[in-house]
């Protein structure tokens, strides 16, 4: 994983500069998720570094899947990936892009993991308080997991703040226990 | 259903009552990999070098390694719980240990928790491991002697307070015996010791405690031990725990002496982690770092100037100056002292002592090679006494071994030479001393004045050792006052030089031995 990462920066950060000079991240954005999504796809993966499918193939079955976002230069981009047989790096190339994007648009995606449903004055309530703290515009996509009991984890990249009934009780385990 | 005894509500509450409730804001990151003790971690963007990381299971590690992508950490005990995707907390904490004179008589692993059966230890204090070593402003020069209790020692390389002096030799040549006669010649002088036992067998470290404690130096003793079953991880970061103990009594004024037992197996426990954390291996496959590794914990043992402990105290310690005294020990494979980490210890330590198989083999314990054995400092830390009657012994020495190299090819000797040579295997036999017995400064100079003033002359060269025995009964038995005064005020008065020549008179008339 640490390597994929190390190998896909140089793409993404091309593609990146690449998009952001010409004013078309959004379009990219949507090249690099769609091909993504498609090399993912285990059938896709299963042919890529095939012997029987040639990289023409694979870069126009991608483009195509990806319609009208993959113009001239993003076909270019996926042929200069399918020649340095780096296409399966495609997924962690996109998630690359899309977190130099959000850096540079000022946004960062939160992920809220809360025990049961929240009310929308409480969600705006946190959006506040993590926008002071990252000092950035949030998103948030919240998702429930009930095994959580009470609270709620937050997520901010490698931030994380533990509110969860499930992690106080946890740590009071190790407590009693130390 | 029988009750535990950690289960009593009073404890419980305790416990209850240290738990923060709070929030938790923490980076976490996941592993991606576990390899004999070696995780690889994903994530933990704000990590800090050395800064220590939780991982679950209440286990712990330090982060090493920095990369683009990953945090390589080492685990610092057991490891075979940790599965990939595990979760790794930052603690934004670097390691620490617990120090205080509560550590005294105790035995702990690196970690500094107690693994001698006698129940928590009751320190309250917690320091890093890590420290920079007092500067140039702090320090003061090296004053005072560490009498180690060896005539051979005291008299020919004496190690002073704040010194680093190197044990060095071969395996069963005396380096561990040396360091625990001078452990023991610490009781009641106020002394504290910590003994560091790295890579050691278990069987080892107990005959080691049980030494000292037959003799009574287990109460101003901390054993660090980490034994050749730990984790590499640990055996690494003992010496420096040690060492952070012994700072303890450095910055309250106070003198320590630390034996790391042996510095050769914590270069081997490092370079395995350097190799498993895939760092280019240089000389020897050791990690372009291993000098640093040993320079600066070298560099933490140091006599501190009275200002120094003052403003460490805030105030409450004034006057007084405070000391580390380091006496590494390195095991050399036949006698290669050019070997790369043997060299690097030669060049950061004050001096050496070698000690030799040969020697050993021929009887001369401690097997102390005299001509290549240096103390840099020490000099001006020697006592007065042993200074004046031990300056005769290394000469004496020295002019032996040239001689006895040359006469092996002469028949007949003229009488001068003939002397020489009798008064050198005089005094290698007067420089013996048994395991466990170390002696007071009035005995070894009445040793040393009895050599030089050529009263063993006379003597058979086997029966020297008897000879030395007996006189030392004879001078404890008769000459109290005068070994009392000797030890409370170790001078070559006149008074004294006259006490000692009437002793040795005394004996040599009544030949008793």
């Amino acid at each position: 994983m640490a390597e994929k990462a190390t190998i896909a920066r140089p793409y993404a950060r091309a593609a990146f500069g690449f998009a952001q000079e010409r004013g078309v991240l959004a379009q990219w954005s949507t090249l690099l998720g769609t091909a993504a999504a498609v090399v993912a796809e285990p059938r896709v993966a299963a042919v890529i570094g095939s012997p029987h499918v040639g990289s023409d193939e694979l870069v126009a079955l991608l483009a195509e899947a990806a319609g009208p976002a993959a113009d001239g230069n993003g076909r270019n981009f996926l042929q200069a990936l399918a020649s340095n047989r780096r296409l399966a790096l495609l997924p962690e190339i996109a998630a690359q892009y899309e977190e130099l994007r959000a850096a540079a648009e000022g946004v960062v995606d939160v992920e809220l993991v809360a025990a049961m449903p929240v009310a929308p004055a409480q969600e705006q309530r946190l959006v506040a308080a993590l926008e002071r703290r990252l000092k950035r515009q949030v998103r948030v996509h919240t998702r429930i997991d009930a095994s959580l009991v009470g609270g709620a984890i937050v997520r901010a990249g490698d931030l994380v703040v533990d509110g969860s009934l499930k992690g106080r009780l946890e740590r009071l385990a190790a407590t009693m226990n130390a | 259903m029988s009750i535990k005894a950690s289960e009593i509500s009073d404890l419980i509450r305790a416990r209850i009552e240290k738990f923060e409730a709070a929030a938790e804001a923490r980076n976490v990151g996941t592993v991606v990999s576990v390899t004999d003790g070696i995780c690889r971690v994903h994530g933990l963007a704000d990590v800090a070098y050395g800064e220590m990381l939780e991982f679950p299971g209440n286990s712990f590690g330090l982060a090493l390694n920095l990369e683009q992508d990953s945090v390589g950490a080492v685990v610092l005990g057991e490891y075979r719980h940790i599965s990939e995707g595990a979760t790794v907390k930052t603690t934004g904490r670097i390691l620490e240990v617990p120090v205080g004179p509560a550590m005294l008589g105790r035995v702990v692993d690196s970690l500094g928790n107690p693994i001698d059966g006698k129940g928590p230890i009751a320190s309250v204090e917690r320091r890093p491991i890590e420290r920079v070593a007092p500067g140039v402003i702090w320090r003061q020069s090296v004053s005072q002697p560490v009498q180690t209790g060896l005539k051979a020692i005291d008299a020919m390389v004496p190690v002073g307070r704040g010194q680093r002096e190197l044990i060095i030799g071969d395996r069963q040549t005396g380096k561990t015996a040396l360091a625990i006669d001078t452990i023991i010649n610490q009781k009641g002088t106020g002394v504290k010791c910590i003994y560091v036992a790295i890579g050691q067998k278990q069987s080892s470290i107990a005959n080691v405690v049980r030494k000292l404690e037959e003799h009574g130096a287990m109460e101003h003793t901390i054993i660090v031990a980490a034994s050749a079953s730990t984790p590499a991880s640990m055996q690494y970061i003992a010496p420096y725990s040690g060492c952070t103990m012994g700072e303890y009594f450095m910055d309250n004024g106070e003198d320590a002496l630390i034996v790391y037992d042996d510095l050769t197996k914590q270069a081997w426990a490092y370079r395995q982690i350097s190799l498993l954390l895939k760092r280019p291996p240089g000389r020897e496959a050791y990690p372009g770092d291993v000098f640093y590794l040993h320079s600066r914990l070298l560099e933490r043992s140091a006599r501190v100037s009275a200002d120094y402990v003052e403003k460490f105290t805030g105030g409450k310690v004034k006057g007084r100056t405070g000391s580390l005294t380091g006496l590494p020990i390195i095991e050399t494979q036949a006698g290669d002292v050019t070997a790369f980490v043997p060299t690097n210890v030669i060049s950061i330590t004050d001096g050496q002592i070698f000690l030799e198989t040969d020697l050993f083999n021929a009887g001369i314990r401690p097997a102390m090679n005299a001509g290549i054995s240096v103390s840099r400092v020490g000099g001006a830390a020697q006592t007065n006494i042993i200074k004046k009657l031990g300056g005769g012994i290394r000469l004496a020495l020295a002019q032996y071994r040239e001689l006895a190299a040359f006469s092996q090819f002469a028949s007949d000797l003229d009488e001068a030479t003939r002397r020489q040579l009798e008064r050198g295997v005089r005094v290698t036999e007067v420089m013996k001393q048994k395991q466990y017995s170390p002696m007071s400064v009035a005995e070894m100079a009445l040793s040393l004045y009895a050599v030089n003033n050529g009263y063993m002359d006379k003597v058979d060269r086997k029966k020297i050792v008897d000879f030395e025995h007996g006189l030392q009964s004879f001078f404890r038995a008769n000459y109290a006052d005068l070994l009392k005064q000797i030890n409370d005020k170790p001078e070559l008065s006149k008074e004294v030089e006259a006490g000692l020549k009437k002793c040795c008179e005394e004996f040599v008339a009544g030949a008793t031995y």
